[in-house]
């Protein structure tokens, strides 16, 4: 007798528990997936400048806010999100912000004359093998990373953003960057 | 009696063979490979694993694989730099040592909770005891004996 009360209890809590996990992975929202990534010190990398004049490396950039934006000319949504980097960059551009974007799964050729048709002002970089953004754990662009002065990365988009959402990012990170 | 000797040898032939085939050895690099990437989940598919994807970027996965198997890494390893970048999601089966792998669980809570619902209908089917108590036996003769002196 005992034994099937706790077990009723043990059903009901149990019916409780997946509904409150159901309840709030389904208020997650699918632009902001949390994996390993976050909150841990960035992956570094040195990769070649699209336009060839040089190698960016992750670690020249320390003390500086980091926007990392992953990026295709096949892909719609980066095609999308692509006015709001442009103004944002606009924005920061003689600041403590840098932006990079890392072109993703494509010759350097069309990400070149994608950038320089969408006014892609920003360093591109060259990620030819495609391991650095296997080591951000990236789903598909265009995803966008946050990466702190001291090197941690403080947050992630996945899929087109926008102006408002790029601006809040860096604003919370730049009270701790070099001035 | 050569027949027999000849089944004999033929016998020994084929466990000795057998053995042969069946003792453990080393996984060579690709077979090493191939487990990884049949573990790992394709990112960009759905519920397909590395292996099995001809996506790019599983194939950069595998690529990435057969590096560190080169570099002497071991499949923990391997397996634990995929999910320092896309956590344990990467893995089709979730480790036991995890949130996730609560999981697990799952079948033998179900099958507790089965073992608890049927022995509780059985108890329930067979119902309760039709062996009338002392008490009413006596209160059944009781009434016969009444019933009886009634009539005479």
């Amino acid at each position: 007798m005992m034994l099937a009360r706790v077990v009723r209890v043990a059903v009901v809590l149990a019916l409780l528990g997946l509904t409150i996990t159901l309840a709030l992975a389904f208020r997650r929202d699918p632009h902001d997936i949390r994996t390993g990534t976050i909150g841990k010190p960035a992956p570094e990398f040195s990769l070649e400048k699209l336009d060839g004049s040089g190698k960016v490396a992750l670690s020249d950039l320390a003390g500086k806010v980091v926007v990392v934006n992953f990026f295709a000319s096949w892909c719609a949504p980066c095609a999308q999100e692509n006015p709001a980097l442009v103004r944002v960059y606009e924005r920061y551009r003689t600041s403590d912000v840098v932006m990079v974007g890392i072109n993703y799964q494509e010759s350097r050729e069309n990400s070149l004359a994608y950038a320089r048709r969408m006014g892609i002002g920003w360093t591109t970089v060259a990620d030819d093998d495609g391991r650095v953004a296997l080591s951000y754990g990236v789903f598909g662009p265009p995803e966008t990373y946050f990466i702190g002065p001291d090197g941690v990365i403080a947050g992630r988009h996945i899929g087109p953003i926008d102006e408002a959402t790029l601006v809040n990012a860096i604003e919370t990170l730049r009270p701790a960057a070099t001035r | 009696m050569n027949a027999r000797i000849v089944m004999v040898v033929a016998f020994l032939v084929l466990a000795v063979a057998i053995a042969i085939a069946a003792r453990p050895h080393a996984a060579t690099a690709d077979e090493r490979i191939d487990q990884i990437a049949t573990e790992l989940r394709c990112p960009v598919c759905q519920g397909l694993s590395v292996k099995d994807s001809t996506s790019e970027t599983a194939r950069q996965m595998r690529d990435l694989v057969a590096q560190r198997v080169r570099e002497g890494k071991t499949d923990a390893e391997i397996e634990s730099e995929f999910r320092a970048a896309y956590g344990d999601w990467i893995l089709l089966s979730p480790p036991a040592a995890s949130w996730s792998g609560l999981v697990w669980l799952a079948p033998l809570a179900a099958l507790a909770a089965g073992l608890v619902l049927v022995s509780r209908r059985l108890r329930r089917d067979v119902g309760p005891s039709s062996e009338p108590a002392a008490t009413e036996i006596a209160a059944l003769r009781e009434r016969v004996a009444r019933e009886e002196a009634a009539e005479g």
